[in-house]
């Protein structure tokens, strides 16, 4: 029967009642809302720098890392080249040679990372090929083609087909320049590569340098899934004396995106369940102080303090209880609304967006845990929500029943 | 049988500050089956004499015993229980649970006793009955007039089974037909089940219908008279 009076209770003012559950719905939905998108967006800039830069795996030479440059090169390359074959969890391998140099157009010159790649390898594995905006993938230009992002084309005020200059330092420190052709203007997912990289043929390069087409510093590897990261690396480890790295090791960054949004995640569900808490408190003390006079009256015929306590924290509870799965429910299909109508579209932000390597549209993505976790969070929030007015409920002294009429 | 007895009983108000002595040295017993009246005029001391008897409040000199046991030092918690199982009150105003119906409000008190539910409907269809209000048993408070709301409230105090009923001018807030309607029923209950009422008055209609009447004034017994 307290069960039953605790939720009569609670439509009493069921105006002051529907504001507190709409504050918990709409707490609860709008955090799934950021959670989701959150989850979206970050997700979309580790997916596109780990698809579209680093690969999953990377080989150097273990010197290569305090000195970049031509001077340590991968040891035994075609060992390498050969993995694919023998592992079966790599799908693909780019091997590049890179080197720092310059580009210049009529107008200006820009420094920049060269990628000497082989264009099917390299379209393999980081499907270089599918963000061409104009020209084409190294085949229309026959001698020395190059492949540059849009950012660098527009700075550089060249065209597919322009032609280009490019400087870099051989082994032994010479001064090499070579002219090449604008054969594609690309726009990749991946900030690093549109700020700073151009792609040449290995054999170019390596001829403008001369160096055998056997030489390179960076293997670069696209496995089948993230899940047999830590097994793979181990085995190419065991076949090879160069310094094997997963992209976590390559770019810690990884790692700090997820953690810090795991944070923000936190600091969102903390606000607005704080925001909740408020909202839950002033309501029940109201509700409290309104009946005053009818606590007073349950205490003097004799309903003891606990179940006073009692009621009150279940009358706060329901109220919760209530609305949460309202909100969950609002959230649940808010998502499913976006998933199955091709997911919140930006692109008119998608400027900023890009800056940081995310994506223009947005499909939400939160685990199921997520549900329990912010049922929970609303439990917790009531609970606590409660105490204050219950105590004021209890601390009425059965007398002012009586006295004040 | 003596169901009260207070003796020397005396309320201190503010002792510390500006002290009032709203009841001094009463003494005084209530037998089983009384219908008594306690009247006198306002600011005499009536409800704070009431609250004492009742266990609502803590006398400040003098015992209170209810049935043969002392209330005077029990804890909170004790208090609590004893009216529970003990007293039934009936309050001028605000006795009723609002969201409640009539029956239900009968209900509740045996609830707080954990009374089984067979026991309960029965008791209170029993009490609905006579009180006169059994068509009433489904409304809410606020559908129910007054004189039917205060039958309710005598219901619910008799729902609980107490060894008498305490009502601090029961009948301030009815008219004058509610009033003899209400008094008729409690003197029906008082003359046939031996029902013990104690109760504090303003109103002559009400001191006319008492079996005994205490006139109170200055927190003193002035007259202690059968009628
Ligand atoms: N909580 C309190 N603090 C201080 N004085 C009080 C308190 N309650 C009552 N009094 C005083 O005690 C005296 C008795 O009050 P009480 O309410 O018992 O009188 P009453 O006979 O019931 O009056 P009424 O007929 O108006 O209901 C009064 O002088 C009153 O002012
Ligand atoms: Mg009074």
């Amino acid at each position: 029967m307290i069960l039953s009076l605790a939720w009569k209770n609670i439509w009493r003012s069921k105006r002051r009642s529907f504001v507190v559950m709409s504050a918990v719905a709409i707490g609860v939905w709008s955090i799934i809302f950021m959670v989701s998108f959150y989850n979206s967006m970050i997700g979309a800039i580790s997916r596109n720098s780990l698809q579209h830069d680093y690969s999953h795996i990377q080989i150097h030479h273990e010197s290569y890392l305090s000195e970049p440059g031509l001077g340590f090169q991968v040891k035994k390359p075609s060992m390498l080249m050969k993995f694919p074959s023998q592992i079966s969890d790599i799908e693909a391998v780019s091997a590049r040679l890179i080197v720092n140099g310059m580009v210049a157009s009529p107008k200006t010159n820009l420094g920049i990372q060269v990628y000497a790649i082989d264009p099917a390898d390299e379209r393999a594995v980081t499907a270089l090929s599918g963000f061409l905006t104009a020209g084409d993938y190294f085949t229309n230009i026959k001698r020395n083609p190059i492949l540059l992002s849009q950012k660098l084309a527009e700075k550089l005020k060249v065209k597919v087909r322009s032609k280009v200059v490019i400087t870099v330092q051989d082994l032994e420190a010479n001064i090499r320049a070579g002219a090449f052709r604008v054969s594609g203007i690309f726009h990749s997912k991946s900030p690093r590569i549109n700020n700073g990289v151009i792609y040449v043929r290995h054999e170019d390069l390596s001829k403008l340098i001369n160096l055998p087409d056997t030489a390179f510093n960076e293997f670069a590897y696209l496995l089948k899934d993230n899940e047999s990261l830590i097994e793979t690396k181990q085995m190419m480890e065991a076949k090879t004396n160069n310094l094997v790295r997963t992209y976590r090791e390559i770019a810690p960054e990884f790692d700090m995106i997820e953690e810090s949004s795991t944070i923000s995640k936190q600091v969102i569900t903390v606000i607005v369940m704080l925001a909740l808490l408020f909202g839950i408190i002033n309501t029940m003390l109201m509700a409290v102080l309104e009946r005053t006079k009818e606590i007073g009256m349950l205490r003097a015929i004799g309903m003891f303090k606990s179940k006073i306590f009692f009621m009150i924290v279940l009358e706060t509870f329901m109220i919760s209880w209530v609305a949460a799965p309202m909100g969950l429910m609002a959230g649940f299909l808010t998502n499913l609304y976006f998933e199955k109508n091709g997911g919140l579209d930006l692109s008119q932000y998608a400027g900023a967006l890009e800056q940081y390597g995310g994506d223009a549209i947005f499909y939400p993505v939160i685990a199921q845990s997520t549900y329990f976790f912010l049922m929970l969070a609303v439990m917790m929030t009531a609970l606590i929500g409660a105490i204050y007015p219950a105590i004021k409920a209890v601390n009425l002294k059965p007398l002012e029943a009586i006295r004040k009429l | 049988m003596k169901v009260i007895e207070l003796k020397n009983l005396s309320k201190i108000y503010n002792p510390d500050t500006i002290p009032v002595r709203a009841i001094n040295d009463v003494t005084l017993s209530v037998e089983e089956g009384e219908f008594t009246a306690i009247v006198g005029p306002s600011g005499c001391g009536k409800t704070t004499l009431l609250n004492m008897i009742g266990g609502l409040d803590i006398s400040s000199e003098g015992s209170v015993d209810i049935g043969g046991v002392s209330i005077n030092e029990m804890s909170e918690s004790e208090l609590t229980t004893f009216r529970l199982q003990h007293i039934g009150f009936v309050f001028q105003a605000y006795n009723l649970i609002p969201v409640l119906t009539a029956k239900e409000n009968i209900e509740f008190i045996m609830v707080l006793q954990n009374r089984d539910a067979k026991t309960m409907q029965e008791r209170s269809d029993d009490l609905l009955d006579r009180m006169g209000i059994k068509d009433q048993r489904d409304r809410r408070p606020s559908e129910l007039s007054g004189g039917q709301q205060q039958r309710v409230a005598v219901a619910r105090a008799l729902a609980s089974r107490p060894k008498f009923v305490l009502a601090d001018e029961p009948t301030a807030n009815l008219d004058s037909g509610s009033t003899e309607a209400l008094l008729d029923t409690m003197a029906k209950l008082n003359k046939e089940e031996k029902i013990t009422f104690i109760f504090s008055t303003h109103d002559q209609r009400v001191i006319d219908r008492a079996k005994r009447i205490i006139k109170l004034v200055d927190g003193e017994i002035v007259s202690d008279e059968p009628r």
